[in-house]
Formats: C-alpha cells, structure tokens, sequence
C-alpha cells in the first residue's frame, strides 16, 4: 500500500511537470512539446540537485514500463486504414523493412568504428 | 449492438487485453505474444467484426494518449542516469545517431517516393524508426499522419527487434556500445528489450540513444519540413 501512495504521488509529479512545460512552451511560444519542456526542466532540477532521480525513479518505470498501453489507441487507427493496408500493406512494409536494415547497418558500423578509431588513438 | 452502448466498453476492453497479454507474455515469454502484437490483434478480432470506426473506438479510449505527455518527462531519468556514459562517448554516440536517422529518414522518403505511394502514408513513415512520443509530433510536423506513425512505428519495432537479433549473429560488432545503438536508433522500445536480453550493457545504450534519437529528430523536425 505504501509503494502503490509513493507511485501515484511521483505519477502526480511527473504530470505536473508535464502540464507546467505545455504552458511554459505557450507563454513563450516555443514550438516544442511540452513534454519535452518538462524533460528538460526535470534534468535541469536533476543537475541542480534540487530533485533526486530516486525520488521519481518508480513513477518514471512505470510509465516507461507500460508504454505500450498508452499509444494503442492510436494503433487502433488501423480500424479506418484497413483499405489503405489491403491496397498499398506490401509496399508499406517493404520500406519500413529495408529501411529498418538500413538504419541497423549505417547506425552500428558508425558508433563501431568511432569506437575502434578512438581506441587507436587513444592508446 | 448492445455492448457498444456500454460508455466504457472498449476502454475496459484494452485495459483488460493489455493487463492479459502482459501476463501471458512473461508466462511463456514467446515474442509473438508480446503485448505489441497481441493487444492490437485482439482488439481487432473484436472491433472488426462489429464494424467500429476508430472515432467510435477512440471516443472512450483516447485520453490515454494523453499519458504520452508524462511518459516524455520520465525520459529525463534514464538521461540522467546514462550521463557518465554519454560523457564517455558521446562523440561515437552522436555520429551513430545523426548517421542512423539520416538512413532513415532517406531510405524512408526514398523508398516511398520509388513506390510511388502517397504523400501522407510517405511522411508518416518518415520518423517510423523513433519512439512513439516523439514520432507522433514529428508526423504532424510533416504533414503525416500520427495515428498510421504510430501504427508504423509498431510494425518497425516488431521487425526491427527480430532483425536485430540476426543482424548481431552476422555483424562483426565488436563493442557494446554498437550492439546497443543498434537497437536503440532501429527498433526504439522493442528494440531496448531486445538489447537489455542481449546484456546490461546494450540495454543501458539502447535505451539512452533511444531518448536521444527521439529528442534529435523532434529538434529537426522543422528543418526537414522545409526540406522534404
């Protein structure tokens, strides 16, 4: 019971957070999420010292936990594209799966290399 | 039908599905009933039948979305915890990063101007490789569709997390920090798992580069609205 009031306090927090960035973003009119203003100002309460990640470390698990849940909604969507799948589903999937390959190849060899480069170097 | 007239029957309904596939999923730990597959299937086995519209679907479900918002703010935690590690190397992290969603966003835009498919479908699956917090904006941005991003976004976590697998059994990688990345810039939150089952180490990078990929496309978002 006493986990399950700390989880809803810091879930309360990092909603607060999150409704403080969206009106920050439109009083200053900054075009960015205002979940990503809120990220920000978290890590800046983090580098202060002013918050300790512990302190909001459950809360953030489990959203990050069930993540899933809050976007499958919007994967219901399918519900309208079914004749959008039917006609170009094949086409859509092979971009997504060459690209996919791709992003694999390009973004491992890059970080690998850079690695490597910088062991050499720094020995 | 009767049971559309239950004001919340499709909010209990995913409630119920997520909560089940989320129990079968760490009973029998096969991939193919993880909630990313399962949820949206039998949901659809249910809602297809009774000919639901997504508007009908998303009337009592669609606040849920709205949790996305905090779910970018917690982010900040495991940035902060990765910091040592992003100070090491931040410099291979970054090229991997910016090399990685430049592959995809070309191969992407690419791909489906070579299918001739249309504009919105293509720039919905311009930021298909990132997170879904991010992704959705950044379709907006675009002038994509968010919902079809996030239903892109799935399907790239799918493969990608079974892609990565392979690719790691085949590719010389020699350090953690490229296995990570790999899952990371890829295949977003499927691909962590992955990587985290892949050792703690990858799942640490995965996860950071993950966030980091998502902020750095948000950011260029505007940039590549102009330019695509």
């Amino acid at each position: 019971m006493k986990r399950f009031t700390r989880l809803l306090i810091e879930l309360v927090v990092l909603l607060a957070i999150y409704l403080f960035g969206c009106q920050l973003a439109m009083w200053l009119a900054w075009p960015i999420p205002g979940g990503v203003v809120g990220l920000g100002l978290l890590l800046m309460a983090f580098a202060s010292g002013l918050v300790k990640p512990a302190a909001l470390q459950l809360g953030a698990g489990v959203l990050m936990a069930e993540m899933l849940l809050f976007f499958i909604p919007a994967l219901m969507s399918l519900l309208d594209y079914g004749g959008l799948l039917r006609n170009e589903g094949w086409r859509i999937l092979l971009v997504i799966g060459l690209s996919t390959l791709a992003v694999m190849l390009v973004t491992a060899f890059t970080v690998e290399l850079v690695c490597r480069w910088r062991l050499r170097h720094e020995a | 039908m009767k049971l559309e007239l239950m004001p919340v029957f499709w909010l209990a309904l995913t409630l119920g599905t997520y909560i089940f596939s989320r129990w079968i999923y760490r009973r029998t730990g096969r991939y193919l009933l993880s909630p990313l597959i399962l949820v949206p299937v039998l949901l659809l086995a249910v809602a297809v039948p009774m000919n639901t519209a997504y508007a009908e679907y998303s009337a009592d479900t669609h606040w849920l979305m709205l949790v996305l918002g905090p779910v970018t703010v917690a982010f900040a935690v495991p940035i902060w915890q990765q910091r040592r590690l992003l100070a090491r190397y931040w410099s291979a992290l970054l090229l991997g990063m910016v090399a990685g969603s430049v592959a995809s966003i070309a191969t992407s835009f690419g791909l489906a101007k070579a299918l001739a498919l249309d504009s919105s479908v293509t720039m919905s699956l311009v930021p298909r490789s990132i997170t879904t917090p991010f992704a959705m904006p950044v379709s907006s941005d675009l002038g994509g569709v968010p919902e079809l991003t996030a239903v892109f976004v799935m399907f790239t976590g799918v493969f990608g997390a079974m892609l990565g697998g392979v690719l790691l059994k085949w590719l010389p990688l020699r350090t953690p920090l490229a296995r990570g990345a790999l899952f990371g810039v890829g295949a977003h939150g499927a691909g962590v798992s992955r990587a985290h089952e892949v050792g703690g180490e990858e799942g640490s990078v995965a996860g950071l580069v993950m966030v980091l990929t998502g902020l750095l496309n948000l950011f260029a978002a505007p940039l590549l609205a102009a330019l695509l």
